[in-house]
C-alpha cells in the first residue's frame, strides 16, 4: 500500500514533466532536451528569491514562474524561431546546445553547490494521514494535486479556451492558421512559456522535496520517457506513461538495486519504443510524418 | 588551347583522382609535412592535446558517417566510446591482450553493438531514433558501471602503455606518430566509402529512404551497415583513447562527452568529412585555449574555478550560433575560403564540378 502511494507521487511528478515535453512537441514538433535545464533555471530563481525575501514562498513562486515565462519566450524567439523549417534533428540538437548553455549559466551564477530550499520554508505543513500507517507529506500532496490539475486543465485549455484552439490550429497547419490571422509566433511563444512554467513548477517541487543543484537537470531529462511512452502528441498518454515509468523506477529501486532506478525510465522506454514506437496513445501517422 | 582552370576536368582519370588539382596536392603536402614536424614545435602538453584531437577525429568521422551522411541521428556515441574502451580494458585486465588484438576486438565488438542498436532504426525515424539511441547510451553506461564495480571495486581500470612492433609507446611524441597514420587512414577510408556505392546508398537514404528503395538501395541493409561501421569506428576510437589516457572509468563517458562529439560534427558541418576533422580539432583545442587564456590574462583569474563551466557554455553558444547562422559549419566557411583562393582572380565558377 505504501509502495502504491510512493508510485503515485513519483508518477505525478513525471506527469508534470512529461506534459511540458508534450506541449512543446505539439507546438513545434521538437523534442526539447533542454527541458531539464529549464526546470533547474526556474527552481534556482525560486530559491534565490526565497533567500532574498527570507522565506516568503509566495513572492518566490511568482518570481520563479514569471522568470520561467520570460525564459520560455526568449528561448522561442531567440533559438527556435530562426530554426523553423530546418530538419527535426537540427531542432533537437539546438535544444541540447541550449541545455548546456543554460546549465553553465546556472553553475557560473549559483555555483555547483547543493542547496536545500526547504531550509527556508520547512515542510509547508503537517503530513496528511491517509490511513493507518500511511501518511503523505504536504509537499507530496501538493505534487499530486498540481499534477492532477494540470492533467485535467491542459486538455480543457486546448479544447475550450480560444488560445487553446489557436494552439491546436497552429500545430495542425501553421500556414492556414496564419492566414486566419492567428499570430503563430505569439501562440508558439505561449506554448514554450507554458511548458517552461510547467518545468519550473516541477523544479520547485523537486528542489523542495529533495535538493537543488545544477545536476538535477538529469531528473528533468528523465521526464521525456513518460511523454514518449504515452505518445508525444497525447496529453492523456502522459498520465499512462508516467504511471508505467514511476512503477518501474520505484519497483526496480526497491527490489533490484537503488542504482538501477536512474536507468529504469530509459530501459522501459527502450522496450516501449520497440513494441509501440508511436506511443500508447499517440497517433500512428505521427511517426510516418517525421 | 583555351584557358582551362584546374577545376575543370577533361578526362575521367582526372575526375576520380583524390588529389584532383594542383591546389589540393600542394596544400595536402603542406598539411602532411607540417603535421610531421608539429610535435617538434609544440611542447609536450600541446602534443598531448594534438593526440587527443587525432583520436577525436576518428570518433567525429564515425559520428559524421551516421548523422551527416546517412542521416540517422545517434545520441548513443558516448556509450559506444565507453563500450570500446571497456572491451579493450577487459581484454587487457583479464587476458593480457596485446594492443593489436584488443583494438581489433573493440572494432569487431563495436560492429556487433552497432547492428543491435541499429535494429530499431529500421522501424524508427528522426526523433524516436534519437531517443532510443540516447536510452541505449544510458543502458550501456549503467551496465558498464555495474561491471566496473564488480571487476575493479569501482576504481576503474589502468591500461598498460602499449607496444607497437616491439616498440614501447610512452611519450606523447611517440603517440603522435602512431596516431597520425591511424587518423589519416580513417580519413582516407571514409573519403573512399563516400565515393563508392556505399556512400551513394547512404546519401540516398539520407535524402529520402523511400526514393532510395525505389532506386534499388536495400535500405535495411545499408542502414544497419552504416550503424555497424560507425559504431565499430567509434569503439575503436574509444579503445585508442583508453590506451592514450592509460585509464578507463565509466565516469569519463557522460553526457558531456556525447555533447562534445555532437559539437564536433555540428560545428564542423554535418555531412562533411573536412568539417569533422576541423570540428574535432576545434572542440579539443578550444577548452585548452580558454584555460591557457584565463591563466595568462590577469583580469580573468577570478574565473579560475569556473573555467570548466565556461568552456561548456562557450561550446553551447558556438553550437547554437553555427546552427542558426551557418548550418554548413566550419566546412562551409572552409569551402568559401577555398573557392576564393582557388578561383582567384575570378569571382565564381560558371559550372559546378
Amino acid at each position: 500500500m505504501n509502495l502504491l502511494v510512493v508510485i503515485l507521487i513519483q508518477a505525478s511528478f513525471y506527469a508534470l514533466l512529461g506534459l511540458g515535453y508534450v506541449l512543446i512537441y505539439r507546438a513545434t514538433r521538437i523534442l526539447n532536451l533542454a527541458h531539464g535545464d529549464l526546470m533547474v533555471f526556474g527552481a534556482y530563481l525560486f530559491f534565490q528569491t526565497l533567500a532574498w525575501t527570507d522565506g516568503n514562498i509566495y513572492i518566490a513562486l511568482i518570481v520563479g514562474l514569471a522568470g520561467a515565462t520570460l525564459l520560455g519566450i526568449i528561448v522561442y524567439h531567440g533559438v527556435m524561431r530562426p530554426l523553423a523549417g530546418y530538419p527535426v534533428a537540427v531542432g533537437v540538437l539546438a535544444t541540447i546546445a541550449l541545455g548546456i548553455v543554460l546549465r553553465s549559466i546556472v553553475t557560473v551564477i549559483w555555483s555547483g553547490q547543493t542547496r536545500y530550499p526547504s531550509e527556508y520554508v520547512g515542510q509547508l505543513g503537517p503530513p496528511i494521514v491517509l490511513a493507518e500507517g500511511i501518511s503523505v507529506s504536504m509537499i507530496d500532496a501538493l505534487i499530486i494535486v498540481v499534477s492532477a490539475v494540470a492533467l485535467i486543465g491542459l486538455p480543457v485549455l486546448l479544447q475550450r479556451a480560444s488560445i487553446g484552439v489557436d494552439m491546436r490550429a497552429v500545430a495542425e497547419n501553421a500556414l492556414l492558421a496564419s492566414q486566419r490571422r492567428i499570430n503563430i509566433h505569439r501562440i508558439n511563444a505561449f506554448s514554450w512559456a507554458l511548458a517552461t512554467v510547467m518545468a519550473a513548477i516541477a523544479g520547485v517541487f523537486f528542489s523542495l522535496k529533495v535538493r537543488l543543484g545544477p545536476d538535477i537537470w538529469y531528473v528533468g531529462l528523465a521526464g521525456f520517457a513518460p511523454a514518449l511512452i504515452g505518445g508525444m502528441d497525447s496529453l492523456r498518454g502522459v498520465a499512462i506513461g508516467a504511471v508505467i515509468v514511476a512503477a518501474a523506477e520505484v519497483l526496480a529501486s526497491r527490489f533490484i538495486a537503488p542504482q538501477i532506478s536512474l536507468a529504469a525510465p530509459f530501459f522501459v522506454l527502450l522496450i516501449a519504443l520497440w513494441i509501440r514506437p508511436w506511443g500508447l496513445d499517440g497517433s500512428r501517422e505521427e511517426l510516418e510524418r517525421i | 588551347m583555351p584557358f582551362l582552370p584546374s577545376t575543370l576536368h577533361t578526362r575521367y582519370r582526372d575526375e576520380i583522382r583524390l588529389l584532383d588539382s594542383g591546389f589540393t596536392r600542394f596544400w595536402c603536402a603542406v598539411g602532411i609535412v607540417s603535421a610531421l614536424i608539429l610535435p617538434w614545435i609544440l611542447s609536450n602538453f600541446w602534443t598531448g592535446v594534438a593526440n587527443q584531437a587525432l583520436i577525436a577525429i576518428v570518433g567525429a568521422l564515425a559520428l559524421n558517417l551516421l548523422m551527416g551522411i546517412t542521416g540517422q541521428i545517434s545520441l548513443g556515441h558516448a556509450g559506444f566510446l565507453a563500450a570500446g574502451a571497456f572491451i579493450s580494458a577487459a581484454l587487457v585486465t583479464h587476458f593480457d591482450a596485446p594492443l593489436g588484438v584488443s583494438l581489433l576486438c573493440s572494432l569487431v565488438g563495436g560492429a556487433v553493438i552497432g547492428v543491435l542498436v541499429g535494429l530499431p532504426a529500421l522501424r524508427l525515424k528522426g526523433l524516436y531514433l534519437a531517443v532510443s539511441t540516447l536510452a541505449a547510451h544510458f543502458v550501456i553506461i549503467v551496465g558498464l558501471g555495474q561491471y566496473q564495480n564488480a571487476a575493479s571495486d569501482g576504481a576503474g581500470f589502468t591500461m598498460p602503455s602499449p607496444s607497437f612492433f616491439g616498440l614501447q609507446i610512452v611519450s606523447e611524441r611517440q603517440w603522435f606518430y602512431v596516431l597520425l597514420p591511424i587518423s589519416l587512414l580513417a580519413l582516407l577510408v571514409q573519403i573512399n566509402w563516400l565515393r563508392s556505392a556505399f556512400g551513394r546508398a547512404w546519401m540516398a537514404i539520407h535524402h529520402r529512404d523511400v526514393s532510395a528503395e525505389v532506386l534499388g538501395v536495400r535500405v535495411a541493409r545499408y542502414k544497419l551497415l552504416a550503424f555497424s561501421a560507425s559504431t565499430a569506428l567509434t569503439c575503436f576510437c574509444g579503445a585508442l583513447g583508453a590506451y592514450h589516457t592509460g585509464f578507463v572509468s565509466v565516469e569519463a563517458f557522460d553526457i558531456h562527452l556525447l555533447i562534445q562529439y555532437l559539437a564536433m560534427v555540428i560545428i564542423g558541418g554535418l555531412g562533411s568529412v573536412v568539417g569533422s576533422v576541423l570540428g574535432a580539432v576545434f572542440v579539443v583545442a578550444v577548452p585548452h585555449v580558454i584555460t591557457a587564456a584565463t591563466a595568462a590574462a590577469p583580469f580573468l583569474q577570478g574565473l579560475g574555478s569556473k573555467v570548466f563551466e565556461i568552456q561548456i557554455g562557450v561550446f553551447g553558444i558556438v553550437m547554437l550560433l553555427f546552427l542558426v547562422l551557418e548550418p554548413r559549419g566550419l566546412a562551409g566557411v572552409w569551402a568559401r575560403v577555398r573557392a576564393y583562393f582557388e578561383l582567384w582572380p575570378l569571382k565564381f565558377r560558371a559550372w559546378e564540378s
